[in-house]
């Protein structure tokens, strides 16, 4: 692939690392600002503090549903293709029946969800625990498995950055934590060390010139990164063509994760290699 | 290729293994044409992606650790005294646990505790394993009587044992027949023969305060049957009229009859003991025998179920439902099939662009596409059903599966040069330690959702997990195989 000419020969350890790692410190600043507000790091979305998520299919502008729902706790209208996305708070069990009747009269064609308050916590804690044992389980394999502690630790560190990038920009775009934005977060998890995997791989373990390897090395990384960019790219036309909410928030935290991971692969993780190999490291 | 190669390679364990997987799930997904010509196959489709609702119910009940001074007999009989409900030892050989079937916090409960000499040790919202599994199946039966085909009950038990959720999901139901059938109880009737066949209403399901869970009386006896206990009108009601209809001078020609929603499901008559009892005095605590044995045990389990009328044992309350209208779930299914096809093909266009060879592109289109056939073939076979979540998995599994790919194909065409057979296993081995570990890391990320039973989530994981064990062991050593006898031409 001769589209990007990837030479870092000329740059020191430390210049590679220094753009990532500042953005790295902003987007923690950012999920610190966050958690003080909301006591989480990330927006919660209905699926966590409890609300009610509407999808309808209708050419009826925001001020008409507005004011046909103007008794229930309306708290948002976002437009997709051909249809509204709905988030009301919370309401008690009785209003709730009442908003199904509601939707039902007026928009037969719905998708509706509705999460109370203590199951939305419930969610909570089980979400925030599912994401800590991912990423230890994550770092314990990579660390078996390559056995040194510069490079397992540049792994790591890069897709921790990975995460905490992607969670700051899903607070600067407005995307909520949901059930199916954790589970796009896990899944970044898996990706984002295939490459990082590949690049130590090359580096450590093949003969040659530093420069050729990892020159090498993002030949075949960049084509991984960009096939993943490929399908999530078009799971993401798809289904905002289709309207369907969680796929949409999928494949765009996604589609997020991946391009900071070509960052955090290629100047996080390569700098500190390359510092690692310079100062007598590997072969 | 010649025929001769060809044979060769589809003799390879590795790719027969391939081919036979894939002929295996063809057949377990069985695409065919139904009768009004539609596309159809045995792929089971959860509620995102058909008419359906769910509901999710919390328990109004907790479960307490504790200790007492007094037995454990008394301790429990005072606290449900005091509670206004029914208390109820969990289930084991060293009994630590109470399950209180009404909510009160831990503030509200230490006090009460301590006036009994007991202490409160833990505490958690939800009930017992074996009450869960009991509302499961009241709810399953509730479900079938009313004649819907398509419904799951799930209860979500943590590590615990300790069951705070139960999950619903009625196929072909809308949201708000789904409130109704959830919430609506039967009606439970007892009735008194008079004469031959000719009955006499005795009381209804109102007047039943409680029903325990079954039991042997005496205890240890094997004789199994259901104890209930009436309300001061319902016992007054229930004696008047043994003594009016002659039950009590003469049981065995009169038989108690009990019906829910007109049917009967109990008939017996009242035991000698009882009988004579009652002519002195209403009684409250009623127990009713099923007999002995295995049949006895499993009648006296459904005999509950039918006393409670519908009713559930722990007051429930949704705390969270949901539902698609079916030309939306339709919709979705479009769009989904078209989202992995429309992937397949961007993948199969990048993958172009870079190796620019017909010969290294379309197998490894193929090799993608099929790891995706062997997961749908097993997704029929199990009939799990797909919803929304798990599709996004498929289309994941579809972008990792190239990724590795990717990786065998570069590290056996190092500098362009087609290698030896002894170099080539040499960089193949190589390829497929990387991708074990990359394998390794998404498995273990994925895990914690596989395990956990947060809601929608666990199939989605479980098909990440299961699409990387395919890739890792049938379909990349294949493309390995495959690939080595293309480039070696």
């Amino acid at each position: 692939m001769g589209l990007i000419n990837y030479n870092i020969e000329k740059y020191s350890p430390q210049q590679l690392v220094i753009i990532p790692l500042a953005i790295l410190a902003v987007s923690l600043v950012l999920l610190a600002l966050t958690m003080a507000s909301t006591g989480m790091p990330v927006t919660p979305g209905i699926d966590f503090s409890g609300g009610t998520a509407v999808t309808i299919i209708t050419t009826d502008t925001r001020e008409q549903i507005a004011l046909y729902f103007a008794d229930y706790p309306l708290s948002d209208v976002s437009d997709m293709n051909n249809g509204k996305f709905l988030k009301f708070g919370l309401m008690d069990e009785a209003k709730y029946k009442s908003l199904t009747s509601a939707i039902n009269q007026r928009y037969p064609d719905s998708r509706i969800d509705q999460i109370g308050e203590t199951f939305g916590k419930t969610l909570q804690s089980q979400a925030v625990l599912a994401l800590i044992f991912s990423f230890i389980g994550m770092a314990i394999v990579i660390f078996l498995s390559f056995r040194t502690f510069v490079p397992a630790v540049a792994v790591v560190l890069s897709a921790f950055a990975d995460m905490v990038m992607t969670a700051a920009t899903m607070n600067i775009i407005g995307i909520p934590l949901s059930l199916g934005t954790l589970a796009a977060l896990l899944m970044l998890i898996g990706y984002s060390v295939d490459s990082d995997i590949l690049l130590t791989n090359r580096v450590l373990k093949r003969q040659g010139k530093l420069n050729d390897k990892l020159t090498g090395a993002f030949h075949t990384g960049i084509i991984m990164t960009s096939t993943t960019l490929a399908a999530a790219t078009a799971m993401l036309i798809v289904s905002w063509f289709g309207s369907i909410q969680i796929l949409i928030e999928i494949s765009a935290v996604l589609l997020i994760g991946l391009l900071f991971d070509i960052m955090n692969t290629w100047l996080t993780n390569v700098g500190i290699l390359k510092w690692y190999v310079q100062k007598g490291g590997g072969k | 290729m010649n025929s001769k190669e060809l044979k060769t390679l589809i003799t390879d364990w590795r790719v027969a293994t391939l081919l036979i997987l894939i002929i295996l799930s063809v057949i377990a997904i069985s695409p065919h044409f139904d009768q009004q010509g539609h596309l159809a196959s045995n792929l089971q489709y959860g509620l995102d992606l058909q008419q359906g609702s769910w509901l999710q119910l919390e328990f109004r009940a907790e479960v307490v650790g504790f200790t007492t001074d007094q037995t454990v007999d008394a301790f429990v009989t005072n606290l449900s005294k005091k509670l206004d409900t029914e208390v109820v030892v969990v289930e084991s050989t060293n009994p630590t646990h109470l399950e209180i079937r009404k909510y009160y916090s831990q503030a509200d409960l230490e006090p009460i505790f301590a006036s009994e000499q007991g202490k409160i040790i833990s505490y958690q919202q939800g009930v017992s394993k074996s009450t869960a599994d009991l509302v499961k199946r009241i709810l399953e039966n509730k479900i079938n009587t009313l004649g819907t085909k398509d419904a799951k009950v799930n209860t979500l038990t943590g590590l615990n044992n300790i069951a705070r959720f139960i999950r619903v999901e009625l196929a072909g139901v809308d949201m708000k027949q789904a409130q109704e059938i959830v919430g609506k109880q039967g009606k439970f009737e007892i009735r008194v023969q008079t004469t031959g066949n000719q009955t006499e209403h005795v009381l209804s399901g109102d007047t039943i305060t409680s029903v325990q869970t079954p039991s042997q009386e005496p205890p240890g006896s094997d004789k199994w049957g259901v104890g209930f206990t009436l309300s001061e009108s319902g016992a007054a009601a229930f004696r008047a009229a043994a003594i009016k209809y002659g039950a009590t001078a003469d049981p065995a020609k009169h038989n108690l009859i009990m019906l829910l929603d007109n049917s009967t499901v109990y008939s017996a008559p009242l035991s000698e003991d009882l009988a004579g009892k009652l002519q002195s005095d209403t009684i409250r605590q009623l127990f009713a025998s099923t007999g002995t044995g295995k049949s006895g045990t499993q009648q006296a389990t459904n005999l509950e179920i039918h006393l409670r009328a519908g009713a559930l044992p722990v007051d429930v309350t949704i705390a969270g439902s949901g539902g698609v209208s079916a030309p939306l779930g339709e919709r979705y299914k479009t769009m989904a099939l078209l989202a992995g096809i429309f992937a397949l093909i961007t993948v199969g266009l990048v993958i172009y662009y870079r190796y620019r060879e017909p010969n290294i592109v379309l197998p490894m289109v193929m090799i993608n596409a099929s790891e995706i056939v062997i997961l749908l073939g097993f997704i029929a076979l199990i009939k799990f059903q797909m919803d929304l979540p798990t599709i996004a998995g498929l289309i994941a599994v579809l972008g990792t599966g190239i990724d590795q790919l990717v990786v065998i194909t570069d590290e056996i065409l190092h500098e362009g040069k087609v290698p030896s057979p002894n170099l080539y296993l040499k960089r193949l081995s190589r390829a497929l330690s990387i991708i074990v570990v990359a394998a390794a890391t998404v498995v273990i990320a994925m895990l914690p959702l596989a395990l956990m039973d947060l809601s929608t989530l666990k199939g989605f994981a479980i098909i990440t997990i299961l699409g990387v064990l395919v890739g890792v062991l049938v379909t990349r050593p294949a493309y390995g195989k495959i690939i080595m006898q293309i480039l070696s031409k």
